[in-house]
């Protein structure tokens, strides 16, 4: 008997990504559940201005946090999106375009993300 | 005569009518849930980086979160994130650790499961965030109105 799982077939990019979605999808139930209940409830949204974004933001620790929030749940939700709309247009050539519509916009997210993160808060600035 | 059918409208007719019960149900809740959160993460991501593009935006933004159908959308925000966690949780446990478990009955037990663990999960931060929301919003101290409150 040939065992599937042993036949070498280089996985492919629907095959990693369906992977990606499992695999983010188990991590992102403790990060971002902690994230959602620590800030929306504990904290809550009286109580978070940009001073506190500033704190957080100075503390590499949550920044590694956000950037993991940041990486896994907004890939796992465009990836997901895609999925959807995969449901409800079959046309290939409709699928690529608005694939790559959708590879941008994550891109430029994520982007946007990043560079917040990774710079922090400036409350100096607000007028 | 009848419009031409697309797979769009086949799907969408698909998505109302197909009777699959119970994994019907949690499909469609966990494609609401998931397009929900992707929604507001997606405006999340962009207001948050304000703090560093353009911060006087920031404190606009979190005056909006405090608005009362917004903190009433948190409260729902809630529920989608954690029934679409407790619900990816059960197919993933499925597959990977009791494909037995697939049979129709058994899921039906399951997903009859997720949904009370999801309200369960949700209940705590939702009657918090209620609290909040009375509190802040309309000045009245549901935890002062208790015979043993402050």
């Amino acid at each position: 008997m040939i065992m599937a799982s042993k036949a070498s077939v280089k996985p492919s990019f629907e095959t990693t990504a369906w992977r990606f979605m499992r695999y983010s999808g188990i991590l992102l139930i403790p990060l971002a559940w902690f994230h959602v209940y620590l800030q929306d409830v504990i904290v809550g949204v009286h109580a978070i201005d940009i001073d506190y974004v500033a704190v957080r933001l100075a503390d590499t620790g949550w920044v590694i946090y956000n950037f993991l929030l940041l990486g896994f749940a907004f890939a796992h939700g465009m990836y997901g999106l895609r999925q959807v709309m995969f449901d409800l247009v079959h046309k290939e050539s409709t699928r690529r375009v608005l694939s790559i519509l959708m590879l941008i916009f994550w891109l430029v997210v994520t982007a946007i993300g990043a560079t917040a993160l990774a710079m922090g808060a400036r409350p100096e600035l607000v007028q | 005569m009848a419009a031409p059918s697309t797979p769009l409208k086949n799907t969408v007719k698909g998505y109302a009518t197909y009777m699959g019960r119970e994994g019907h149900y949690a499909f469609l809740l966990h494609r609401l849930t998931g397009l929900g959160v992707l929604l507001f993460l997606t405006i999340h991501i962009l207001d948050t980086a304000t703090v560093y593009f353009y911060p006087s935006l920031y404190e606009h933004a979190i005056e909006l979160y405090r608005a009362t159908p917004f903190m009433l959308g948190e409260i729902g925000l809630l529920f989608a994130v954690i029934y679409h966690g407790v619900n990816g949780l059960r197919i993933a446990v499925t597959d990977m650790w009791m494909p037995k478990r697939w049979a129709i009955e058994k899921q039906r037990k399951a997903v009859r499961l997720t949904l009370v663990v999801a309200i369960l999960l949700w209940t705590p931060g939702a009657l918090v965030m209620l609290y909040n929301l009375l509190l802040h919003n309309f000045g009245v101290d549901l935890l002062a109105m208790l015979p043993f409150g402050k």
